[in-house]
C-alpha cells in the first residue's frame, strides 16, 4: 500500500473556483518534488495531504489513514511539514524546548522527547545554540530549528516547503545533506520548490502542476526533457538542461557532474 | 475579510454630507441637551437624529444598539422612580413598591440624553467611511502620525488573520490539537499567542522602517490622491448648525 | 561619474559584539547595476540600510566614515531627505505594506503623498508602475489580502514610483516563482538603462550574472573584491568565501573553457559558444 494515496481529489475554497481538479497520485519512496508556478495549487495540495484542509471530493490516504477521518494533529506522527517561514511556528524562548514541542504532543514521555530533540538538533548542526533564544538567532538558524522540530517527530513522510528561500550557500549545502540523509533512512521526502537546480540534484520524481491539475508525473530525467510541458506550466528546466537544449543534445542532464562527465567521455 | 468598521455604504442624502460637517453637528447635538436640560429639547434632538438616520437608510442598524441599552434604561427608570431625592408626588404602586412622578421625569431626561448621544454617534459611525474621516482630519491639521494610529485599527483584522491562520496550521501540524473540550482549546492558545505577538512586534518595527523610507516623517506639505469635494451647500449647512447652537446658548443665558 | 561614494565606512549595531561593516570604501557610478553577494552576516543588508540612512539614524549604534550620494552626506541628513534620492526595498514584503491605506492603488500613493507630488502626476506614476510590476489588476484589493508574490511586486512598485536616483533592493524576489523573478529583474534592468543606479543583493547568481555590470563581494563586513562581474565570478575561491558561483561558470571551470579575455563565461550563451568551439557540433544524439 502506498505511503500517500490521492484518489480523484477535487478541491475549492469558494464554489465555482476550482483549485485542484482530478488529482490522482501514489507516492511511495522516491523523493518527490512538486513544481509549478505560483497559484498552480501546490501549497493547497500539501495542506490537503497534511489534513489541514479536507477534500471536497475524493480521498487522501496517509499510510492508509483517510485524512477526512483524522485531524491534522493526529496525523503529525505520520507526516511532517517544514513551513516556509520559521516565525510562523517558533514560540518558545529556548531552542531545546521549541524542538521538544512536537515529540511531547506525540505523547512521548519527557525523557524520550528530550532525547529525540537533542538528536535532531545535532543532526542540523545547531548543538552550540541549544540553549539560545530562537528570537536571537538569524533567519537561517531559525530555519534549521524548525527543521529539527519536525525531524524530532520522526515522521515517515516529510515535506519541505521552499526550504532554500533566503538561505545562503552554506545553509543550502546543509539542507541538501539533511534531505539526502532522510532519503537514505527510507523516508518519503517531498518538496515544493522553485529552485530547479536544487530539485534536479536531489529529487528522483517530479510532479508538474499547472492550474490545479497534474501536467506531468515521472522520473526527473523524463519530466525535465519535456519542453512543451514545462513551457505550458511556465517553468524552465534546470540550468544544465537549458545548456543541453541550446547545444541540441538529446540527452537529459540533471546535474553539472552529468554534463561534465558526458563531455569527458567524448 | 472585512476591516473593522461599522460603516454602511449607501447612496443617501446623509452620506453625501462631508465628515467635518457631521463632526460639527455631533458636537452640537450632544452638548445642546446639556445646555438646555429640558425634556423638550432632548426629545427634539432625538427626533431629528432619528429622521437623519432614516434618511441615511441606516436606521435599522441602530435598533439593536438601542435594544441593548434598553435594559439599562429600564433600570434607571426603576431606581430613580423609587429613590430619587426629590420624590414627593406618588404616581402608582406595585407590590408595595412606590413610584414617584419627579423620579420618573428625571429618569426620562437621562434616558433621552443617553439615547440622543447614541443616535448622534451612530450617524458618524454608520455614515462616514473611517478612512475618509481620518483623511479629512489630517487635511485640517491632525498630526499624520495620530491619523496613522487611528487608521491602523482598521487594518488589524486583515493584517493579523492570515498570519494567525498560518500559525495555527503550523502548530496543528506539529500535533497540537485545537478541537475538543475547553481545556484542550485553552492549552492550544499559548502556542498561538507567542508567534502572533512576536510577529506583530517584529512587523511593527520593520513597518516603521518602511514608513520612514517612504518619507512619512517628512516635513513637506502632503498632497492627497483623493479629491475632497465639498459642495458649497455644506458651508451653509455648517453655518445653520452653528447658528442653532449659538441660539441655544443665548437662550440658556438669557432665560 | 560617481553617484555613490563610500569612505571608510564601519558600523556596529547597538547590541552587536562585532562590527557589521568594517572599513568599507568604494565608488559606484551613475547608471551602474551593482550586485552584492556574500554569505549570511556578510553585511549586505547593513550596507543597504546605510545607503538610505537607516544606519545610523534609525538603528543608532557606532557609525564611522561617510556615505555620499551625489553631494549629500547621509550622516547630516534625515532618512526622509535621503529617501528622496535613494529607494530601499527589503526582504519581507508583508512588513513593507504601510498599513495606512486600504487598497493596492492607494498604497503606492502613500509614498507620493508624503513628498507632496501633485495629484495628476501621482495618478500617472501609479498607473505606470502598477502595470510595470504586473499588479494593476489587483489595484482595488486590500494590500494585506494579496499573495506573497503580489506583495513583493507591490513593495517594489511603491518605491519605484518615487523615482529615486539610486534604487537599492535587498533580496527582492524571494517570494516569486522563476518567471516572476525574471520579470522583476527585467523591469529593473530597463530602468537601469535609463541612468538609474541599481544596487541589488541576491543569491540568484545566474540572474546577477545576466543583468549586472559589477559585483561587490562581501564577507564578515569587509570588502573582499569589487570589480566587473566577469572578474568576480572567475575567482576560484568563491565557494570558500561562502558564495555559490553561477552554474555556467562552474561548468566552464571544470571543463577548462575560457574565452579570449581569459575569463570563464558567466552566461549560457557564451558557454555554449565555447563548448561548440572546442567540441565542434558532433554530439552523439
Amino acid at each position: 500500500m502506498a505511503k500517500i494515496s490521492v484518489n480523484d481529489l477535487f478541491f475549492h475554497y469558494n464554489k465555482g473556483t476550482p483549485v485542484l481538479k482530478n488529482i490522482n497520485l501514489k507516492l511511495n519512496n522516491s523523493s518527490t518534488a512538486i513544481i509549478g508556478q505560483n497559484g498552480a495549487g501546490k501549497t493547497t495540495l500539501v495542506k490537503l495531504l497534511k489534513s489541514l484542509l479536507k477534500p471536497i471530493a475524493g480521498n487522501i490516504y496517509i499510510n492508509e489513514l483517510n485524512t477526512k477521518e483524522h485531524s491534522a494533529a493526529s496525523l503529525a506522527s505520520e507526516i511532517g511539514l517544514v513551513f516556509q517561514n520559521p516565525s510562523d511556528q517558533i514560540f518558545n524562548n529556548n531552542v531545546l524546548e521549541e524542538v521538544k514541542f512536537g515529540p511531547l504532543n506525540l505523547d512521548y514521555d519527557k525523557a524520550k522527547a528530550e532525547e529525540l530533540a537533542v538528536e535532531s538538533i545535532q543532526r542540523v548542526g545547531m548543538e552550540d545554540m541549544i540553549d539560545e533564544n530562537p528570537y536571537d538567532l538569524s533567519l537561517s538558524e531559525r530555519k534549521l530549528v524548525t527543521i529539527a522540530s519536525i525531524l524530532a517527530m520522526d515522521p515517515e513522510i516529510i515535506i519541505f516547503d521552499e526550504p532554500t528561500i533566503g538561505q545562503d550557500y552554506e545553509n543550502i549545502k546543509l539542507i541538501k545533506n539533511i534531505i539526502k540523509n532522510e532519503v537514505k533512512d527510507g523516508k518519503l521526502v517531498l518538496t515544493i520548490n522553485h529552485d530547479m537546480d536544487f530539485v534536479a540534484e536531489l529529487f528522483d520524481r517530479i510532479i508538474v502542476m499547472n492550474r490545479g491539475e497534474v501536467l506531468a508525473d515521472g522520473p526527473a530525467e523524463k519530466v525535465f526533457s519535456k519542453r512543451k510541458i514545462l513551457e505550458k506550466a511556465h517553468l524552465e528546466p534546470p540550468s544544465v538542461q537549458k545548456l543541453s537544449n541550446d547545444l541540441g543534445i538529446e540527452k537529459t542532464f540533471l546535474t553539472k557532474k552529468d554534463f561534465i562527465n558526458y563531455f569527458n567521455s567524448l | 475579510m472585512r476591516s473593522i468598521s461599522l460603516y454602511v455604504d449607501k447612496d443617501s442624502l446623509i452620506h453625501k454630507i462631508d465628515p467635518i460637517t457631521k463632526l460639527i453637528y455631533t458636537f452640537v447635538s450632544v452638548i445642546s441637551p446639556f445646555i438646555i436640560p429640558t425634556i423638550l429639547v432632548s426629545s427634539i434632538f432625538v427626533a431629528v437624529n432619528m429622521i437623519i438616520l432614516t434618511l441615511g437608510k441606516v436606521f435599522k442598524k441602530v435598533i439593536p444598539i438601542i435594544s441593548f441599552v434598553f435594559f439599562i434604561i429600564i433600570t434607571i427608570f426603576i431606581i430613580q422612580g423609587m429613590f430619587y431625592g426629590g420624590n414627593s408626588t406618588e404616581l402608582f404602586s406595585v407590590f408595595s413598591l412606590t413610584f414617584y412622578v419627579e423620579g420618573l421625569f428625571y429618569a426620562l431626561r437621562i434616558a433621552l440624553r443617553a439615547i440622543n448621544i447614541l443616535l448622534t454617534f451612530s450617524i458618524i459611525i454608520l455614515t462616514v467611511k473611517p478612512s475618509i474621516l481620518i483623511e479629512s482630519l489630517v487635511r485640517r491639521g491632525l498630526p499624520p502620525k495620530l491619523g496613522y494610529v487611528m487608521h491602523s485599527v482598521l487594518q488589524i483584522i486583515p493584517m493579523m488573520s492570515s498570519t494567525a491562520n498560518t500559525i495555527m496550521d503550523a502548530q496543528k501540524s506539529r500535533g497540537m490539537e485545537t478541537e475538543g473540550n475547553l481545556w484542550i482549546r485553552m492549552k492550544a492558545f499559548i502556542p498561538l499567542i507567542g508567534p502572533l505577538v512576536m510577529n506583530s512586534l517584529v512587523s511593527t518595527h520593520e513597518r516603521s522602517i518602511a514608513l520612514e523610507v517612504r518619507s512619512f516623517s517628512a516635513k513637506t506639505q502632503k498632497t492627497f490622491l483623493n479629491e475632497e469635494k465639498i459642495p458649497a451647500a455644506m458651508k451653509y449647512l455648517r453655518l445653520v448648525i452653528i447658528l442653532i447652537f449659538i441660539a441655544i446658548v443665548v437662550w440658556r443665558v438669557v432665560l | 561619474m560617481s553617484k555613490v561614494i563610500i569612505k571608510n565606512l564601519s558600523y556596529q549595531y547597538p547590541l552587536g559584539d562585532e562590527n557589521a561593516l568594517e572599513d568599507i570604501s568604494l565608488k559606484i557610478n551613475k547608471g551602474d547595476f551593482l550586485g552584492i553577494v556574500g554569505p549570511n552576516k556578510a553585511g549586505k543588508s547593513t550596507l543597504c540600510k546605510s545607503l538610505v540612512g537607516l544606519v545610523p539614524h534609525f538603528y543608532n549604534g557606532d557609525f564611522s566614515g561617510e556615505i555620499l550620494i551625489d553631494d549629500l552626506n547621509t550622516k547630516n541628513h534625515s532618512i526622509s531627505q535621503i529617501s528622496l534620492k535613494v529607494g530601499l526595498v527589503f526582504q519581507n514584503p508583508f512588513n513593507q505594506i504601510s498599513g495606512a491605506k486600504l487598497t493596492v492603488y492607494d498604497e503606492v500613493a502613500f509614498g507620493l503623498e508624503n513628498i507632496g507630488l501633485p495629484r495628476e502626476k501621482m495618478i500617472e506614476r501609479i498607473d505606470y508602475y502598477l502595470k510595470l510590476m504586473d499588479i494593476y489588476d489587483q489595484r482595488a484589493s486590500n494590500p494585506f489580502e494579496i499573495s506573497g508574490g503580489q506583495m513583493q511586486r507591490l513593495a517594489i512598485a511603491s518605491i519605484m514610483a518615487r523615482e529615486p536616483d539610486v534604487f537599492v533592493l535587498d533580496e527582492p524576489t524571494s517570494q516569486l516563482d522563476p518567471q516572476g523573478s525574471k520579470e522583476v529583474f527585467n523591469a529593473i534592468h530597463k530602468l537601469s538603462q535609463k541612468d538609474l543606479t541599481v544596487i541589488i543583493v541576491s543569491q540568484k547568481m545566474e540572474r546577477l550574472a545576466k543583468y549586472t555590470d559589477n559585483i561587490l563581494l562581501l564577507n564578515q563586513g569587509r570588502v573582499i573584491d569589487y570589480d566587473k562581474k566577469e572578474k568576480i565570478f572567475a575567482r576560484d575561491d568563491l565557494e570558500e568565501l561562502g558564495v555559490r558561483p553561477p552554474i555556467y561558470t562552474e561548468i566552464a571551470r571544470k571543463m577548462n573553457l575560457k574565452n579570449d579575455k581569459s575569463y570563464y563565461p558567466i552566461n549560457r550563451k557564451k558557454l555554449t559558444d565555447l563548448v561548440v568551439k572546442k567540441y565542434g557540433q558532433n554530439f552523439s544524439k
